[in-house]
């Protein structure tokens, strides 16, 4: 298992469509990309939870992806928790018109060029991820890329 | 002023569950009960910002939490709304033993079902608030 973890944190936000995709995007970061190790956390657990939660941008280099201008995501994060590597505004890639549509929110009533703005944000999650610089992984050993090889030997 | 109860999941990330709550709750204020409810981002409601604290200070309040650390219910009392039913996943999840409800991305049949019921029992109690 590689060693570099990257936190990505979704907004979710619910009064719209961009907080879906926000979220499906997420999700699918995290189960199919394989390059890296991905995790995430709940973002309301920042008040919810403990210490743990609290330090979770602190322990690893974090994404925030929101789906709007508001960055909820970014800015609760850098409220509560530390400084992020890199941030997403969906509504940046899909366009406020999409972004703001409060009535296809639900998983069932998406089509198919729903799924497709989910492949285009998880894209620009990915891109993200790979610009992180090594230096962001505290307390973790950097060996190079992720191809397995250790540059020293 | 506005008198629709705010309906408030958790939409918990990690597991089914999250989903479940956040599902159950789009079900109620977009196809069960959009006259008399609404949804607000938990995730704004975190930040604290002023003009989300205006739309839930003082107003009745529904949680949907899909996990015992009920993030709903407890961000939602902190920007001072008034939590009226804290509903738990679970409790309805434990009526379905031995079924799959799907995954954090997407939830199967019988995830279906469970947020139907769910929705009907958050629709009850807008009604009865209403």
């Amino acid at each position: 298992m590689s060693e570099f973890k990257v936190g990505v944190l979704s907004c979710s936000g619910e009064e719209c469509l961009s907080g879906t995709i926000s979220r499906l995007a997420t999700r699918k970061v995290l189960e199919e990309l394989k390059l890296v190790e991905t995790v995430t956390l709940c973002l309301p657990l920042y008040l919810a939870g403990g210490t743990e939660e609290r330090n979770f941008a602190k322990v690893f280099p974090t994404i925030s992806v929101d789906g709007c201008d508001k960055l909820c995501a970014k800015r609760s994060t850098e409220k509560y928790s530390g400084k992020i590597s890199g941030f997403i505004d969906v509504s940046k890639i899909i366009g406020d018109e999409n972004a703001l549509n409060t009535k296809i929110i639900r998983n069932k009533d998406l089509m198919e060029e729903h799924f497709e703005m989910v492949d285009q944000v998880a894209a620009e999650i990915v891109k993200m991820i790979g610009s992180i610089s090594p230096d962001a992984y505290s307390g973790k050993t950097f060996h190079g890329c992720a191809c397995g090889i250790d540059p020293k030997s | 002023m506005d008198k629709k109860v705010k309906v408030v999941p958790c939409s918990g990330i990690g597991k089914v569950y999250g989903l479940m709550a956040r599902e159950a709750v789009l079900k109620t204020v977009i196809e069960l009960c959009p006259e008399k409810s609404e949804t607000v981002c938990l995730a704004y409601i975190v930040t604290g910002d002023k003009e989300v604290r205006e739309k839930i200070e003082g107003f009745n309040c529904i949680t949907v939490d899909g996990c015992p650390k009920m993030c709903a219910s407890k961000n939602v009392t902190i920007a001072g709304g008034i939590v009226i039913e804290e509903i738990k996943v679970l409790d309805t999840v434990k009526e379905h033993k031995g079924k799959k409800f799907g995954s954090p991305t997407m939830l199967d049949a019988d995830g279906e079902v469970v947020i139907s019921e769910i929705a009907e029992k958050i629709a009850k109690k807008i009604n009865e608030a209403n």
